[in-house]
């Protein structure tokens, strides 16, 4: 137990370390080569020790593999929210954070010099100047505590917005931080405010629940403000892949953000930017990145925005292409079988989950979809679920057609074909 | 402005709540500690909070052994700006409707004037949610929302009418147990019971955007129900077991894709191949199978037999299309 802690300074580390758990459902001691097995240990403790319950554990010839396992659909509060809730601190902070909102708690503002007088006299806790300088700044960034100067001197005092008295004042308030501390963006704050009021999520489930996503928040806050202000952002990613291999590469990435894309059906998140060295937008996969730092302003950024929400309307999902890896993309046909009289909901189906595409009636029970986009390599992921129903395909690329009819022909040898079969 | 900061994290929580009373004991120091801890927590925390020399000094031991504060009032609950962006950004989310009327959402506006919202909500965009989400603005959707919720709170037998998903008319009484959403589909529907002479007769899930009518009966359905019960109700009796393979990158996104499964993985050592046993609810198994089949020769149904056997038709089915275009 010597040297363990349940909490943590770096938020990186721990985050990968939960994606692992959590996304390849089974990893074993020696899978982490990468760290030392000291690390390993204590991570996994940790991830115990907050998610203990959705813990699962396998014993394999290569050692116990370590897993998360959760529906969460059916679960009332994000387990992994509990990462966010174990930062180190040290005893002046916690000592500090306790002192100083019961004095400033009358609603007087006093000085620094009041403030660790009080601190001396009524509480018999010394402390210098500086510390609690440096703390009271903290609070007024984190806009717990407002400084007014009155003359040369600064003054403290506490905000006085309290969370009780919010849930007085505003009905429904409640049953709102239930829903929203549940769902995206940043649950993970609406959770700290049920947290702090003692309330719990009694009321929802959210399917398709990617839980994982609120690892990826931390990451959010500086790149929407740099959003706001027009400004760069740099990043390190890493590739998965080559992670794989043993090495754990990273990229220095220097891009202009536009819009953070949501997918709520393959549990990916991204940000869709401009590169400037490349002269093109593209999607970055925010569970692949790290520390996000705003950088200069960008003079174009209104010309590039434009640009963006032009480019964006083609896009089935948040590829933008690689021309040279597609050649030149002619709009996309694919042809459904559907019967109206019998199978209004596969109509209804396309309808709603066309995206960006047209469909018209070009047949009897034939339908068509036009799809005028960047990439149709993301567009046959989505075909594909209508299996069974595909007359014909033109356009696109050749590539994604030929992909297409190969998959089908290897599915059909995989499922046994003409031949009976007995698998269970 | 920090998400990642002590001052909402689990120490600090548990200190503030046993600083609520001016005076405490260890025992309740433990309790709370168990309660409202990690797993581990009752093994470092304890001895930070009790006086013992190694403490934060939050409390002093009094002649008769109880421990007491050192400050002078009970924790205040301020909302940091954080907090109060992140409420702002939510006064623009249309499902804030369903929870506040709009003189309660005018005056939360009011409060939160000089405050800026965390972000904006064209700062995101969702990719693929489904175009006929419910309808958040209607004041009949929004009536029979809280109406629902209602009932789910106090377990109110509720009669509701509704048209199915087959477009059928039901309607007859029902206990609600909870409130599920779906961001894919942008809808809200209720896990519920229905009930026949007061008894429960089956499990079910209405949509509350099919709803066209709910009321309730003032009376409360007492007989104790447990959720565990209905999803195992609903769930399926085998899991599908899939088989997914290394290539395209097809494990990273399958167990991406199904990261919202309950599931059981096995790996291969020799392949790098996946074995995953993925628990459903029934009422889903469509959905699953198309979602299976969208990624193609990657995975491959191994089991139960009926899903296997779903697949293999609409691939059979596919592949004589093809011929026949070919």
């Amino acid at each position: 137990m010597a040297g363990f802690s349940e909490l943590i300074k770096n938020f990186d580390k721990t985050r990968d370390y939960v994606r692992d758990f959590f996304i390849y459902g089974c990893k074993v001691r020696s899978d982490f080569d990468r760290k030392s097995i000291r690390t390993y240990g204590d991570e996994k403790r940790r991830v115990e020790s907050w998610i203990g319950d959705y813990m699962r554990y396998d014993d394999s010839v290569r050692g116990r593999s370590v897993s998360i396992s959760v529906d969460s659909g059916h679960i009332p509060e994000n387990p992994l929210y509990n990462a966010y809730y174990s930062k180190s601190f040290t005893d002046n902070d916690i000592r500090l954070h306790f002192l100083i909102t019961d004095i400033l708690q009358d609603g007087k503002s006093r000085t620094l010099k009041e403030i660790v007088d009080v601190l001396n006299t009524d509480y018999g806790q010394l402390f210098d100047e500086q510390t609690v300088r440096n703390k009271l700044r903290e609070y007024v960034d984190e806009g717990i505590i407002i400084s007014e100067k009155q003359g040369k001197t600064l003054y403290y005092s506490l905000i006085s917005d309290n969370a009780d008295s919010f849930l007085q004042d505003f009905k429904g308030l409640d049953d709102a931080l239930k829903f929203f501390s549940e769902t995206q963006q940043f649950g993970i704050v609406g959770n700290s405010i049920s947290k702090m009021l003692g309330l719990k999520n009694d009321l929802f489930f959210i399917k398709h629940n990617y839980i994982i996503h609120t690892l990826e928040d931390i990451l959010l806050p500086e790149i929407l403000s740099a959003m706001d202000e027009e400004r760069y952002v740099s990043f390190r990613t890493f590739s998965e892949k080559k992670r794989k291999k043993g090495s754990v590469p990273e990229t220095e990435n220097q891009v202009i953000p536009m819009k953070l894309l949501v997918s709520v059906q393959t549990g990916r998140r991204y940000l869709a930017a401009y590169i400037p060295t490349l002269k093109r937008f593209s999607a970055f996969r925010l569970d692949y990145m790290k520390t996000v730092k705003k950088g200069k302003i960008c003079e174009n950024y209104e010309a590039l925005k434009a640009k963006f929400d032009r480019n964006i309307s083609r896009c089935f999902g948040v590829s933008f292409g690689m021309r040279r890896e597609l050649g030149t993309v002619t709009p996309m046909k694919i042809t459904f079988f559907v019967d109206e009289e019998k199978e209004q909901y596969i109509l209804d189906r396309l309808e709603r989950e066309k995206r960006c595409c047209t469909l018209e009636k070009s047949d009897e029970h034939l339908y068509t979809l036009t799809a005028d986009v960047f990439d149709p390599n993301e567009l046959m992921h989505w075909a594909k679920t209508f299996i069974g129903r595909i007359v014909r395909i033109e356009g696109g690329a050749d590539s994604v057609r030929e992909r297409f009819y190969s998959d089908i022909a290897r599915m059909n040898i995989m499922y046994g074909g003409d031949e009976d079969e007995h698998i269970q | 402005m920090n998400i990642f900061s002590e001052i909402y994290g689990t120490y600090f929580r548990i200190a503030a709540k046993l600083l609520e009373n001016e005076v405490t004991d260890e025992k309740t120091v433990s309790e709370t500690v168990r309660r409202e801890g990690f797993r581990d927590s009752v093994l470092f925390l304890p001895r930070k909070l009790i006086p013992n020399g190694e403490d934060w000094g939050l409390f002093s031991r009094t002649p008769d052994g109880d421990l007491k504060r050192i400050t002078k009032n009970a924790p205040v609950k301020t909302l940091t700006k954080l907090q109060k962006m992140w409420l702002k950004s939510k006064l623009s989310d249309p499902r804030i409707r369903l929870f506040m009327d709009d003189e309660t959402l005018s005056a939360l506006e009011k409060r939160l004037a000089d405050t800026p919202p965390l972000y904006r909500r064209e700062q995101f965009r969702i990719t693929d949610r489904f175009t006929d989400s419910d309808d958040f603005f209607n004041e009949q959707y929004i009536t029979n929302f809280r109406t629902a919720l209602e009932a789910v709170k106090h377990r109110k037998i509720v009669y509701i009418e509704f048209v199915s998903g087959h477009g059928k008319r039901v309607n007859g009484k029902f206990v609600l147990l909870k409130m599920e959403y779906s961001p894919k589909n942008g809808k809200f529907r209720a896990y519920c019971y229905l009930l026949r002479n007061d008894r429960v007769k089956s499990s079910g899930i209405i949509n509350i955007g099919r709803i066209t009518s709910i009321a309730d009966t003032g009376r409360i359905f007492r007989t104790p129900v447990s959720i565990d019960d209905y999803f195992s109700s609903r769930k399926c009796s085998s899991p599908a077991v899939i088989r997914v393979t290394t290539a395209r990158n097809g494990v990273e996104r399958f167990m991406l894709e199904f990261a919202s499964y309950e599931k059981h993985t096995v790996r291969d050592l020799e392949t790098g191949e996946y074995t995953v046993e993925l628990w459903y609810d029934r009422q889903d198994e469509t959905e699953l199978l198309i979602r299976l089949l969208s990624f193609g020769p990657v995975i491959e149904i191994l089991a139960p037999q009926h899903l296997r056997r779903q697949a293999k038709q609409r691939i059979k089915r596919q592949a004589e299309l093809l011929q026949q275009l070919r």
